[in-house]
């Protein structure tokens, strides 16, 4: 071994210390070795300069630090100086001399190896080093001990270490050690910091991964705010070449890095996907297949994946285990809540049995749909409890007059406390059913009934005063069909016509052919409610009063007259793409008198 | 709508017939404007109105109140129940003089 015939030439030592050591030394050794620990973050180098210094200081031929690792059962080699470089050496920290100062946390002296039971001859076997005496001092730091210092061989004089130079190394040591910890300590913080920044570059992918803001009268709106940087959750939206619209909202089980990752892949896989499926089934089978092909650690995906049809107000909808969407239906305002058919996505492939995911198919019909993460229902409001699906209803009916993008802000600031994180990532998409945008593919009105309870008729025609006697034509069919009185009939038919004329004279301000007017007759119980809709800009229902009747006056009158004959007549927040939603309800009168 | 004006010993008879609403109001309210120009005593029979709308009441409370001005007589006769309907519910049948018939708006007053 060549290492072994240089070692026992005397001349490839290190050169001597000085042979006449004080107090001042000392401190300047010190000083200089806690410097250079502070100074840099490259740990080996600054070990390995160290034991150079102690080496030549106390005139000794090798040095090496252990520092103990595997719960304290093993030593290992963390730098060395000498002509053997034993880096990466592991000893075990129970036994040897080395052991046994980390056992006792105190420095011993072993003046001549061959007359000390605790010395193992291993190492110099291995390495052909010969070691005749060696001083070794443990890591103190407080009550803990990191490891030791051990120092090989004395170079001048007999070769043989003395009890000074065991005082020496331990206080190198106990400095040694304080360096060592808080270059520890810095470690841990650098690495947090390192951490940190991974995941804000994570959160940062996984904002653009998200679609950009909706503008206001696009029919699909969707808003994600994660609990911690990166979030579990997703959302996405996605418009075909014909106008059919894909959009899905997912929750990834579990939270941080890994869930974000599961996240993305799951998002790239729904748009890349997408393009060539025919419907939701279809397309969440596919994720399901290659998310179990690489998926690992049992973490899965929830989604409600949909197709939407803005031409007709259809969806179809899939749902792999998420929290039920909601079909909101504005003019009852009334929730339908979509049910989960399928499993999660990502455990099992074909888990959703031989048809694969269900579809199911909704007409909007002027409604809303809303899919949101359990992030909503299960956030705590205000008052402490947790929101809860009636919650979670209450807060979607309390903002339906908003504008959507304004609405979903509102919805999520309602349960996410300023200032504070929310306990769960929360995801809210609603996709809208634009009327105005169908209008023109609306099919004529058909004066027929539907059903008992329900719509009634509908009618669609411009808002002109030539017109009203169809109105009130109408009115007069729709009455008749509920088999209302003569008196009744006469009653309601005024209200619809002053409520009409309001829309011509007041919403479109008299200019001909300014606009529709949609008055739908729907049966309720024993109500009749019509709907009047015009789509020109909102009134301020504040300005529309009923007139003073002391005042003999033209002018006015017709609110009063229809407050005087309805049960309730007010102005609703209209459904998306309605100006105006003017809403009459009057009780049927009883067969019996 | 139609609408019928005729004279007798000097008063304008306005007989309306039909549903007097936004479309026609604005009809009716010309004649009753003109009668006015021309007579001193107004009677409008609304025997055959079936229908009559706020705009239409208003072209009555207009014209009603033109002849306090100038001194003239404004009368409603025979007012169909759908027209009273409105008229009551509007709080107007206190408002205007109103006669079982036109021959009984013609008759001399006491």
């Amino acid at each position: 071994m060549p290492q072994a015939t240089k070692l026992s030439a005397p001349t490839a030592a290190p050169t001597p210390a000085l042979p006449v050591r004080g107090q001042t030394d000392h401190l300047r050794l010190i000083a200089e070795m806690t410097r250079e620990f502070t100074a840099s973050h490259d740990y080996q180098t600054i070990a390995h300069s160290a034991l150079e210094r102690i080496t030549r200081y106390i005139g000794a031929e090798a040095a090496s630090l252990f520092l103990l690792t595997d719960n304290g059962e093993t030593l290992a080699c963390s730098a060395c100086y000498g002509p053997v470089d034993i880096t990466g050496l592991r000893i075990s920290a129970k036994t040897g001399v080395v052991g046994r100062a980390v056992q006792t946390r105190e420095g011993s002296m072993v003046r001549d190896v061959s007359e000390d039971a605790d010395f193992g001859a291993s190492v110099d076997a291995k390495t052909g080093f010969t070691t005749r005496s060696l001083l070794v001092a443990p890591l103190n730091i407080g009550q803990d001990c990191l490891g030791a210092i051990e120092i090989i061989n004395r170079v001048d004089g007999d070769g043989l270490f003395e009890a000074d130079d065991l005082v020496l190394l331990e206080t190198l040591a106990r400095a040694a050690a304080l360096a060592i910890n808080n270059y520890r300590l810095t470690e841990q913080i650098v690495q947090q910091e390192r951490e940190r920044h991974e995941l804000e570059l994570a959160a940062e992918i996984q904002r653009d991964l998200l679609p950009q803001p909706s503008s206001r009268e696009f029919p699909i709106h969707g808003i994600n705010i994660p609990a911690r940087s990166v979030s579990g959750d997703f959302f996405d939206i996605m418009t075909l070449p014909d106008g059919r619209i894909w959009f899905n909202v997912g929750d990834v089980s579990g939270k941080g890095m890994n869930a974000a990752l599961l996240m993305a892949k799951t998002s790239s896989l729904f748009r890349c996907l997408a393009k060539s499926a025919e419907h939701p089934g279809q397309l969440l089978n596919a994720i399901n297949s290659e998310l179990c092909e690489t998926n690992s650690r049992g973490m899965f995906v929830t989604m409600v994946g949909g197709l939407f049809d803005p031409a007709t107000g259809r969806l179809t909808l899939t749902n792999a285990g998420h929290e039920p969407p909601l079909h909101f239906d504005l003019r009852t305002e009334r929730f339908t809540p979509i049910p989960a058919d399928g499993p999660p996505l990502g455990i099992m492939p074909g888990i959703a049995g031989s048809d694969g995911y269900a579809v199911t198919e909704i007409d909007l019909a002027g409604g809303m749909l809303y899919v949101f993460t359990d992030g909503l229902t299960e956030a705590t409001t205000f008052g402490g409890g947790m929101l809860g699906i009636d919650g979670a209803r209450a807060l979607i009916r309390d903002h339906a007059e908003e504008s959507p993008d304004i609405r979903l802000k509102s919805i999520s600031g309602a349960v996410k406390l300023p200032g504070q994180s929310l306990r769960d990532d929360l995801t809210l998409l609603v996709v809208e059913d634009m009327m105005t945008a169908r209008a023109a593919s609306m099919p004529p009105p058909r004066l027929e009934a539907m059903s008992t309870d329900g719509e009634i008729l509908r009618l669609r025609v411009p808002a002109r005063p030539d017109r009203l006697k169809l109105i009130r034509a109408a009115v007069e069919q729709a009455a008749k069909y509920c088999e209302a009185t003569e008196a009744w009939t006469f009653d309601l038919t005024m209200a619809v016509d002053e409520a009409c004329q309001n829309i011509i004279r007041h919403a479109y301000g008299n200019r001909p052919d300014a606009g529709d007017i949609v008055v739908d007759f729907i049966r309720r119980g024993d109500c009749m409610e019509v709907h009047l809709m015009d789509f020109a800009e909102p009134v301020d229902p504040s300005k529309v009063k009923s007139r003073d009747l002391s005042e003999v006056r033209p002018g006015g009158l017709g609110v009063h007259l229809i407050k005087s004959v309805c049960d309730e007549a007010q102005f609703v927040p209209p459904p998306p793409g309605i100006g105006n939603l003017f809403k009459l309800t009057k009780r049927l009168p009883s067969k019996l008198q | 709508m139609s609408y019928e004006i005729r004279e007798v010993s000097g008063a304008a008879i306005v007989a309306l017939t039909g549903d007097v609403d936004l479309q026609t109001s604005p009809a009716v309210r010309q004649k009753l404007l003109e009668s006015l120009d021309k007579h001193k005593r107004i009677v409008v029979d609304l025997s055959a109105v079936h229908y009559i709308d706020s705009s239409g009441v208003a072209s009555l409370v207009e014209a009603f109140q033109i002849s306090r001005k100038k001194g003239a007589s404004f009368s409603l006769a025979s007012v169909s129940a759908a027209a009273m309907r409105v008229l009551s519910l509007a709080r107007l049948d206190k408002v205007f003089t109103i006669h079982s018939s036109v021959e009984a708006a013609l008759a001399p007053q006491a």
